[in-house]
């Protein structure tokens, strides 16, 4: 019996960030803000230790500041705009020690008017977070940022697409409905974990990230670099789902790497993890207007999503999911005002489905409540309305390799709809994926096969047995003589970032470029590019949202204890369009691991705040679903056709699940309207029926 | 978080030396037995021990008995209790209730002793023992006295057990014809209960305990008494379970609102009652 | 303190303070596949064998495993639970793969043929979030007997 061959997750071989050793290394520890909004007036470190250092505002001070979409971050806070905002650091030769220093680090706050909902901030009066929202972003953007000046809104898109006002006037039937989604977190196993070390004025970081290129150009402009001068190595994640996106721990840790004159690593702890990422609260009201027939004439949304205290990629997903609450229907008439808005909550950014969850929710749950008013099927209004090959989105966009009557008869049949819909909800979506956006591959001949280099990271979505396996296909080899190295901004080329399902589909497509230029060339290397083009005009919502859409449905039977108001699933499937399937067991993990994590939002989740404190920032007050927390029966579909291009699933079928489950629960005559949908939100429900 | 210096390992290798190291230092050195919730403790940074007093090397207190009345010893595991037969055929709700505490990583360290020294109001076992009227002994070197359950746990993590003190077992009287424990989780199957009943009965005899709703178990003798001499038929069990949901004044946590576990009460209660009617 | 035990099967020293947990202990003397997680001891990814149980790391003393058993997966050699789990796929970032598979190799020996309701319970308190329990469920069963 021996190990060797088998995948060193099984084995547990696996190396991540967290277990990065460097020479001299030191451990960080910080120094948090207990307050929700305060000013630091004076910091003192004199019961910090020999043989740690600290970091603190001064030194910081001629640093630049960062942020993915809108730099309205420092490296350490002057202002603590959340309760466990980093004010100061502090390393020492061991974690323990840097605990203890950081807990000696006393500071002067001088407190300051808090607000905590997203609409509460843009009512007038509200505190505001941040002076001046700052310019746009450059590069590693994919949409013009609009903040409103004089106000906590960071990002407002617009879909202006027809009348929709006017069109509701004269509809034949209008309803409206209200819905909330709380703070979740994302809780990968593996805490976020970044060592940072210097050479001079050269830099390198191991840091489990999903954007290297991203982390490095904000690097940069920090600490006033060229780019070339800082170096991103991306080990595999354990787990991240959007957490492990953009710069967290990079900043501080390298200022402080560069202050202590040694290598430093920082790994959160558990609480840590709650105040360092989450995902977007929203507050979404949804109109939708109808013939008699059921015909949609006309959609409005309006959209407060809570970026808290900083807006990180909050623009990017207030937009998402502001055009993915439109839903795959032809609708002639569209509305979007979709806000991300600063509150005095940790930042909140990306999280697997980036905004569409949200906004499917809102959006799915009212067409069932439209068809309660029209009398008809769920089914069949949604069928009368899904867009279809040739049509155009709310965006003005033309739908092409469009399949979303495919996802939602598959999802309807799998649990029976047709012939009974009591205790049963469908629901179907769409999804954009990062546009613009560009991959870089290159292949490199070895003594024993190939390399290829992409700047595709690893995080249990499967990327690197992706790409052995295009691969192997392309240059005819064996998938193991493929070798995958981590993803190094050094020897990678560029690559957008690893988010929004695009790395099996884009460096797909970009390493098939780059195996013919290896073959047109002399056989030793190649190189691929693809660029997706595309974008909306930030006024009107118009041009082109997704070069390429990820489409799915979802459809959940349950049954309800109405003493307890506990619910329970007896059967859930979602149908994803995957076009092409590479890496068969990978692709089902991903659909299975959407769908449960769409479960924990449907049922379990959600961050639970006290005058802006996490009150539940543990595994044990803070539920993630566990094996017997799987529906009675759990199945999907991987949709493909011959000749089809590869579709992105990774988060697909993950936000149509609340949506099901509540609309199962809807056919019960049991309406619920915000997340998580816990027994007694459901008995409340019954309680009103 | 941790001391400043090592803390000290005591290790004593029998009870006497035990109970002399307790009667010495008292609460300065932290009782170790599994060390479950300790570890949680310590890990949270809300303890930091000065000295352990680990009764591991105790020899005699992991002994399980069963002639009549059951006799569990201080440092007998969780799992050690839900898989002995005697346990099973002889009071099975109580091997149900220590099966069903946390996972098998928790149930193979923590300890029969430990759980009820703890006094963790979510704990499953405390309750059951107290429906089954189970008696702790707690040993010094001033002598030995029993204690019920309802009077070991006095609030929030607090017991009676002096600092002198050591639980060294729980003796279970024979079982009750009819016994049960029920476990109301409202979110996840790996959660806390957010309402747990324990209920027994012998003749028309019962007992109710409610846990993990307040800060100590809930038992009410005169609403049980209500059973007395009745049929325990569905109308009575509802009466009971709405009874003891209007006098419980629960918690409201991430698990439930109070007033969503007095609903959940009333039917928990009702649905034990039927599960160990005639 | 010196914590003598023997570990993966060769008899080890660990060096820990009174105070320190075995997580720590074991990941200093190079056993990587214990990691630091959730520190309450609900996730199940610092799980090891001690005496062929499964305990949790973050919980347990290192000083009290003296004279006791520690099995890590490092010390498995490719046993019939891991090479299941392989070829099954019951993984994806790979972080829980380890606590999973001791987990799942105690499961099958107390319960040779256990039921789909039985793995899951067997399994409750080891926490996959990337959702691989599908195919967690599909190792242990080509396992069974």
């Amino acid at each position: 019996m021996s190990a060797v061959g088998l995948d060193p997750r099984v084995t547990g071989a696996e190396r991540y960030s967290a277990d990065v050793e460097r020479p001299g290394m030191l451990h960080a520890a910080f120094v948090r803000s207990p307050h929700a909004h305060a000013r630091v007036r004076r910091i003192d470190v004199g019961g910090v230790p020999d043989g740690c250092v600290a970091l603190t505002g001064a030194d910081v001070e001629p640093l630049g500041i960062y942020g993915c979409q809108l730099k309205d971050q420092r490296v350490l806070a002057d202002v603590a705009r959340f309760a466990g905002d980093i004010v100061a650091a502090v390393a020492a030769p061991t974690r323990v020690a840097a605990k203890a220093a950081a807990a000696a680090v006393e500071v002067e706050w001088e407190e300051l008017p808090a607000v905590f909902d997203a609409v509460a901030a843009v009512a007038p009066g509200a505190p505001l977070l941040h002076e001046h929202a700052g310019s746009s972003a450059q590069d590693a953007v994919s949409i013009d940022v609009r903040p409103i000046d004089g106000s906590n809104v960071c990002h407002r898109f617009l879909i202006r697409h027809g009348d929709a006002e006017r069109a509701l006037r004269t509809a034949d039937v209008v309803v409206e409905e209200v819905y909330r989604t709380p703070c979740a977190a994302h809780m990968p196993l593996e805490p976020h974990a970044t060592v940072a070390e210097w050479d001079g004025d050269a830099l390198t970081l191991w840091t489990g990230t999903q954007t290297p290129f991203n982390v490095r150009a904000d690097l940069a402009g920090v600490f006033g670099l060229p780019e070339e001068r800082i170096r991103i190595v991306a080990p595999p994640m354990g787990g991240s789902f959007g957490a492990k996106t953009f710069v967290r721990l990079e900043a501080v840790v390298a200022a402080l790497a560069r202050k202590a004159g040694a290598p430093v690593r920082a790994t959160l702890d558990r609480t840590e993890e709650f105040l360092t990422l989450n995902r977007h609260p929203a507050t979404i009201r949804v109109r939708i207007g109808a013939r008699r027939d059921g015909t949609l004439v006309a959609k409005e949304l309006d959209c407060w999503v809570d970026t808290g205290a900083y807006a990180d990629c909050g623009p990017g997903v207030a937009t998402k999911l502001g055009y993915a609450g439109v839903g795959p229907y032809r609708i002639p008439h569209v509305r979007v005002d979709s806000l991300a808005i600063y509150t005095n909550h940790p930042p909140n950014g990306a999280f697997r489905g980036y905004g569409a969850m949200q906004s499917v929710w809102a959006s799915e749950r009212t067409m069932d409540l439209l068809a309660g008013e029209l009398g008809m099927s769920p089914l069949a209004l949604r069928r009368k309305n899904l867009l279809r090959d040739g049509d155009r989105f709310a965006t003005g966009e033309t739908m092409h390799d469009v399949h979303f009557e495919e996802c939602l008869r598959a999802a309807a049949d799998a649990v029976g709809y047709e012939q009974d819909p009591r205790g049963k909800g469908l629901c179907v979506l769409l999804k954009g994926m990062q546009t613009p956006s560009r991959a870089q591959i290159t292949v490199e001949r070895t003594r024993v096969g190939y390399v290829v280099r992409s700047a595709s990271c690893e995080m249990g979505q499967g990327i690197r047995r992706s790409l052995r396996l295009m691969g192997a296909e392309l240059l005819g080899c064996e998938p193991g003589q493929i070798e995958v190295p981590d993803p190094d901004t050094d020897t990678s080329p560029f690559d957008t970032r690893t988010t929004s399902s695009r790395s099996t589909h884009m460096m797909g497509r970009a390493l098939e470029l780059a195996v013919a230029d290896l073959r047109a060339g002399d056989g030793e290397r190649g190189t691929g590019e693809i660029v997706n083009e595309g974008g909306l005009d930030p006024d009107t919502g118009q041009g082109v949202a997704s070069s390429h859409w990820h489409q799915g449905a979802a459809a959940a039977h349950v049954t309800v204890d109405e003493h307890t108001g506990a619910v329970r699933v007896e059967h859930l499937h979602a149908a994803v369009y995957a076009g092409r399937v590479v890496n068969r067991e990978g692709a089902e993990l991903q659909n299975e691991g959407s769908m449960i994590m769409g479960l924990g939002t449907a049922l379990l989740e959600g961050v639970l705040f006290a005058d802006g404190q996490v009150t539940n920032a543990n595994f044990s007050d803070y539920n993630i679903p566990a094996a017997a927390d799987l529906p009675r029966r759990m199945t999907h579909d991987l949709i493909e056709h011959e000749g089809a291009e590869v579709h992105g699933l990774g988060e697909t079928a993950l936000p149509p699940v609340p949506a099901a489950i509540g609309n199962a629960l809807h056919s019960l005559g049991l309406h619920v309207t915000e997340l998580p949908i816990t027994p007694e939100s459901v008995l409340d429900a019954v309680d009103r029926r | 978080m941790t001391a400043a210096t090592e803390p000290a390992w005591l290790a004593p290798s029998s009870l006497e030396e035990a109970l002399a190291l307790r009667a010495e230092r008292g609460d300065e050195a932290t009782v170790l037995a599994g060390g479950t919730f300790l570890g949680i403790l310590m890990n949270q940074g809300f303890l930091a021990p000065s000295a352990f007093l680990s009764l591991g090397r105790v020899p005699g207190l992991a002994r399980m008995e069963a002639d009549g009345e059951l006799r569990l010893g201080a440092m007998t595991t969780h799992t050690a209790v839900e898989r002995a037969d005697a346990v099973r055929t002889g009071w099975p709700a109580l091997a149900r209730a220590f099966g069903l505490v946390a996972s098998p990583r928790v149930r193979n360290q923590a300890t029969v002793g430990g759980v009820l020294a703890d006094a963790d109001y979510a704990s499953d076992p405390p309750a059951m023992l107290a429906a089954l009227e189970a008696r702790t002994v707690l040993r010094s070197t001033r002598g030995e006295r029993s204690v019920a359950i309802d009077e070991l746990i006095l609030g929030y993590y607090e017991t009676c057990i002096e600092p002198d003190e050591l639980l060294v077992e729980v003796v279970v009287p024979p079982a009750p014809e009819r016994a049960v424990y029920r476990k109301f989780r409202s979110r996840s199957t790996e959660d806390r209960p957010c309402v747990a009943v324990a209920a027994t009965r012998g003749g028309t005899r019962v007992r109710v305990v409610v846990g993990a709703v307040a800060e100590t178990p809930q038992h009410f003798p005169d609403l049980c008494a209500l059973a007395d001499g009745e049929e325990l038929a569905p109308g009575l069990c509802d009466e009971i379970g709405r009874r003891y949901a209007e006098r419980i004044e629960p918690m409201s946590d991430a698990r439930g609102s109070a007033a969503y576990r007095r609903r959940v009460t009333a039917v928990e209660v009702r649905r034990a009652l039927e599960d160990i009617a005639p | 303190m010196n914590v003598e035990l023997t570990l993966n099967g060769r008899a080890a020293v660990l060096e820990a303070r009174t105070d320190e947990m075995l997580l720590g202990a074991l990941r200093r003397a190079g056993l990587l596949s214990v990691r630091e997680t959730c520190a309450i001891g609900m996730c199940g990814a610092c799980t090891v064998l001690l005496d062929g149980e499964p305990v949790s790391g973050c919980l347990t003393l290192a000083a009290q495993v003296a004279g006791r058993e520690v099995t890590t997966v490092e010390g498995l050699e490719g046993s019939p639970v891991q090479r299941a789990f392989a070829e099954a796929h019951g993984f994806q970032c790979g972080w829980c793969t380890p606590g999973f598979v001791l987990a799942a190799q105690r499961l099958l020996e107390l319960n040779p043929a256990p039921s789909d309701e039985e793995i899951a319970e067997g399994l409750g308190g080891n926490l996959c979030r990337c959702g691989s329990y599908v195919k967690i469920a599909e190792a242990v069963r080509r396992c069974a007997s």
